[in-house]
């Protein structure tokens, strides 16, 4: 795609998390499925094995278990700062949508789209950053104020 | 499910920021969407080559600041193993300008030592700088 045709935005952490407390961002995860279609057959496994201990390990996320009659199984998850992201599981096997909830978790809610450097700091200069006057003598800086 | 429906789906933000009727008319919106693709594929090598370009253009007028020329520069540093590459220099230079001006002191006395060296015919180069290490 093309650069100024797609969104892009620069590296950042939602309030610098891991330099304190670690706050896990994903807030709400929502499994809709169906309780007698193919698609969701691996949902349903999933819900039978794998949903408890997710939400045990995961103390600071809601798991809501939508049992709808809807042709397509979906995973609806919800970020602290307000981004929500969907993803269809029809037939997925269980192990994948366990890996698809790990993988959802570890994220912050920020927009994957390109990242325009792998780099950020607050601070990048320390010696001052470079200005045309840093290399000349001091005689040539002064400013009468009049 | 036309296929002009899901064309201006798929694209409408690609194209938005066209000029003219390229943003709006569907014949015009083709055309323009692929060139912008094949630009953009073409891009990503050339984005490389400017980038080195830019990085080796701010290290040279830097070092011409400290009376020292960008060839010599870079020749020095890497005779004193220095292995700092074009994109570190250069962002050295703009954030950090007296460590810069220490990397150009040391390139001239590698310098200074190399051509008494080359004119004095010595057998061991009197200097510090030009002394053989073994670079595990």
């Amino acid at each position: 795609m093309t650069a100024r045709g797609t969104p892009s935005r620069f590296l950042q952490s939602v309030l610098h998390n891991g330099v304190g407390r670690y706050v896990c961002q994903l807030k709400r995860i929502s499994l809709i499925f169906s309780k007698k279609g193919q698609g969701s057959l691996g949902v349903r496994d999933f819900i039978e094995e794998g949903v408890v201990d997710f939400a045990k390990n995961n103390p600071g996320t809601v798991v809501y278990i939508s049992p709808q009659s809807c042709r397509i199984p979906k995973i609806v998850a919800e970020y602290l700062n307000g981004n929500v992201k969907e993803e269809t599981v029809t037939n997925k096997a269980s192990q994948e949508i366990a890996e698809l909830i790990t993988k959802l978790s570890n994220q912050s809610g920020l927009d994957i789209i390109r990242i325009r450097k792998p780099f950020h700091t607050d601070s990048p200069s320390i010696q001052g950053q470079w200005h045309p006057f840093t290399n000349r003598p001091p005689r040539l800086c002064i400013v009468f104020i009049l | 499910m036309s296929l002009l429906g899901m064309f201006w789906n798929q694209t409408v933000c690609l194209l938005q920021h066209f000029r003219g009727r390229k943003n709006r008319c569907y014949s015009l919106a083709v055309r323009a969407v692929r060139r912008a693709f094949v630009y953009a594929s073409k891009a990503r090598k050339a984005k490389r080559r400017s980038m080195r370009q830019l990085w080796i253009q701010r290290v040279a007028a830097a070092s011409r600041e400290q009376h020292m020329k960008y060839p010599a520069l870079i020749h020095n540093l890497l005779k004193c193993s220095v292995a700092l590459n074009r994109r570190v220099l250069c962002d050295l230079s703009i954030t950090e300008p007296r460590s810069f001006q220490s990397l150009t002191a040391l390139a001239h006395a590698r310098r200074t030592e190399g051509l008494r060296a080359a004119l004095g015919d010595g057998a061991e180069p009197p200097g510090v700088f030009s002394r053989i290490t073994q670079l595990q």
